[in-house]
């Protein structure tokens, strides 16, 4: 009974944390990590018209932290006129990058079929990968809308990574070290990611040997990110919630070993 | 309110009722849960995959060879009969066939050499010390030290072992913290969702 | 013959798709085009091959009249639905399909995975203990990945979230990449010894 009392209290704790916190409106100014630097500047600094491929390669599971990220940068990509060819290689970030990417497109202005296009999902992750590396319009003959891939203006000259500046995988998992050492090690596709921030240190060896280029890494990432792009989202605004809760943590696990310490000393004395 | 968002908050506060306890109505969203997810994987499967890449070629486009892929498919469904179940076999071992030979020349340069040569950094770089070099030197081969089992663990190889696992517990608890950030980022999410769209509390 | 075929067909495609990674000859990349295109289009099968076993299993249950029978009704109609609603209105922005998917699975999804924030509370007041060295090291770097990430700790000090990206980018990833390189390894020699038909497990659990 005390063990459920003492579970009951830790979770209403977080929950009176979080909430009370995401009331608040403080402005934090988020300094940008390297990675995230890196990341904003590549795309920053990319030509008008560059192609660049969005995957979103996650589960809807992820999606509170993915989502300001992956809009963060596609707002940045739109906003500077770069193309974007969107695709997933999850099945269930087939509606969510649809859904992302035609919303973002309208809030600047931007046509689908012209200026951006949704290629929708393929299986086979690593199949697919390897198939664009050889022809994008042959993986997919037909976009997410049942268009011909190859009457669409957008695809007009892309036909494989060689005319791809750079894919950013916006991930939950492993995806996103198969863009890596598939598309990166085989066709020397340019690649970055946006990832949960559980992901971030399996992916520190690939950004420290640059098989990675940059890494956006959870709502502190996309934090960053709107703060460089000065457009305040989902990112910004969960600060002081994120900041309350690690706080909440750090004091549940010092209470936590203060406990146990004292029942440690007290069985040893007795 | 938009009746979609009504429909969000709802089976939101359905599945968080599953803090208080395990219950009949964190039972039934998640039995819903699982329905939808299953019936979305299989029209995105039979649109992306099915359609584009199998039927409009074959029978639109007259693509004759795509029928090997597709007798090759229908060939899972063998699985479902005893007697027949061994001709699932032949698919699976193209894919894993296929998967291991890809996984090759992958595995090899992309992981393991790429890796490696990363490891090795200069010791001094610009006429000053970097300090880095060797601690991830010694973090590689202390902690490939410590997954080696063909020698037993004593002496040098013991004390080097061990401070392999000093560096894996960094790893560890490095990861620790950014799955706590992750775990309290996901359910910040759905606190926006609830306060801002659900209950109009935030603007 | 029901294992020598599966190993013929797995040395086979094994051998061509190392192959092809040292040629350039059309054939050669006519002949991996071709593959790669089986690869996707039988594994979409094996998606429908389980969403069958899905339904088969649940129908068996709802047959036997067992407790749980409502939900795996309720399982069956969410599977149903999805199929559904894509025939009667698309699956394009605005459709039905998109508004459940939007409306009831991403969030249902979503919230699953946050009640994981709530239990890794309740994890850190109970397991983590600074019992050993190696305990003790984890929980100090755990502890300061947790400060130096959070905006109050630029605030602080702005050695905090230096300390972080040193601690990520050198000890914790020499150990990340010890790991990446031994699967690397292991994964190369398991690919191998399945193409040469050492490796069989795969021919099991039919």
């Amino acid at each position: 009974m005390d063990r459920l009392r003492t579970r009951w209290i830790i979770f209403s704790g977080l929950a009176i944390v979080v909430i009370v916190s995401y009331l608040i409106t403080i402005k934090f100014k988020t300094a940008p990590s390297p990675a995230t630097l890196k990341a904003y500047k590549y795309l920053d600094t990319l030509p008008e018209k560059s192609v660049v491929i969005f995957s979103f390669d996650h589960e809807a599971s992820s999606l509170p932290e993915i989502q300001p990220i992956a809009l963060a940068m596609l707002r940045h990509a739109f906003k500077n006129d770069l193309k974007i060819v969107g695709l997933s290689l999850f099945a269930e970030g087939t509606a969510i990058g649809y859904d992302l990417l035609s919303k973002t497109a309208r809030e600047y202005d931007r046509q689908y079929g012209s200026d951006y296009i949704f290629l929708g999902f393929k299986p086979q992750y690593i199949s697919a990968i390897l198939g664009m590396g050889e022809s994008i319009k042959r993986v997919f003959p037909e976009d997410y809308l049942g268009n011909m891939t190859d009457t669409m203006p957008i695809m007009l000259g892309i036909d494989s990574y060689d005319n791809i500046e750079m894919v950013v995988s916006i991930a939950d998992g492993d995806r996103t070290v198969q863009w890596v050492e598939y598309a990166g090690a085989r066709y020397n596709q340019k690649v970055m990611a946006g990832l949960t921030a559980a992901m971030i240190t399996s992916y520190d060896p690939y950004l420290s040997s640059e098989q990675l280029y940059a890494v956006v890494g959870g709502l502190r990432g996309a934090a960053e990110y709107e703060n460089l792009l000065d457009k305040r989202g989902g990112g910004s605004r969960g600060m002081l919630a994120q900041s309350a809760a690690h706080l909440y943590i750090l004091a549940l696990v010092i209470v936590g070993n203060i406990i146990y310490f004292r029942n440690r000393r007290r069985r040893g004395g007795g | 309110m938009d009746i979609g968002i009504l429909v969000a908050g709802i089976l939101t506060l359905a599945v968080f009722s599953f803090l208080y306890k395990d219950n009949p109505v964190y039972k039934a969203a998640e039995s819903w849960l699982i329905g939808l997810s299953v019936g979305y994987a299989l029209v995105i499967f039979w649109q992306t995959t099915i359609i584009d890449l199998l039927l409009v070629p074959l029978f639109s486009e007259g693509r004759l060879i795509l029928i090997i892929p597709f007798l090759l498919g229908l060939m899972m469904f063998s699985r479902f009969s005893k007697k027949t179940s061994w001709l699932s076999r032949i698919p699976i071992a193209l894919m894993i066939g296929a998967g291991a030979g890809v996984a090759i020349p992958a595995m090899l340069y992309a992981r393991t050499l790429k890796q490696m040569s990363a490891s090795v950094m200069p010791i001094i770089e610009n006429g000053s010390l970097n300090i880095e070099a060797p601690v991830v030197a010694l973090g590689v081969i202390s902690t490939l030290a410590y997954f080696y089992f063909s020698r037993e663990h004593k002496g040098v190889m013991g004390s080097t072992a061990r401070l392999g696992t000093y560096f894996l517990m960094i790893f560890f608890g490095a990861t620790f913290g950014y799955t706590v950030m992750s775990r309290m980022s996901t359910f910040i999410g759905r606190v926006d969702f609830l306060l801002t769209d659900f209950l109009h509390l935030i603007k | 013959m029901r294992t020598k075929i599966p190993l013929v067909v797995c040395l086979a495609f094994g051998v061509i798709m190392f192959a092809q990674y040292f040629s350039n000859h059309t054939i050669a990349r006519a002949v991996y085009n071709n593959i790669l295109e089986w690869w996707q289009i039988i594994f979409a099968f094996t998606l429908f091959v389980g969403v069958a076993a899905f339904i088969k299993n649940n129908l068996k249950s709802i047959s036997r009249g067992k407790k749980d029978t409502p939900y795996k009704i309720v399982s069956l109609i969410g599977l149903a639905l999805m199929p559904l609603l894509a025939i009667i209105g698309g699956t394009r922005i605005g459709s039905p399909f998109l508004w459940s998917f939007e409306n009831m699975l991403a969030p249902m999804q979503a919230t699953v995975f946050s009640l994981l924030a709530f239990f890794v509370a309740s994890a850190s007041f109970r397991g983590f203990r600074a019992r050993t060295v190696s305990a003790t090291i984890l929980l100090l770097t755990a502890l300061i990945v947790l400060i130096g990430r959070i905006p109050l700790a630029e605030m602080i000090s702005e050695s905090l979230p230096k300390t972080t990206f040193w601690i990520q980018s050198y000890p914790s990833m020499a150990a990340r990449r010890a790991i990446l390189i031994g699967i690397g390894l292991g994964s190369m020699t398991t690919a191998l010894r399945v193409i040469l038909g050492i490796e069989r497990t795969y021919l099991r659990g039919e």
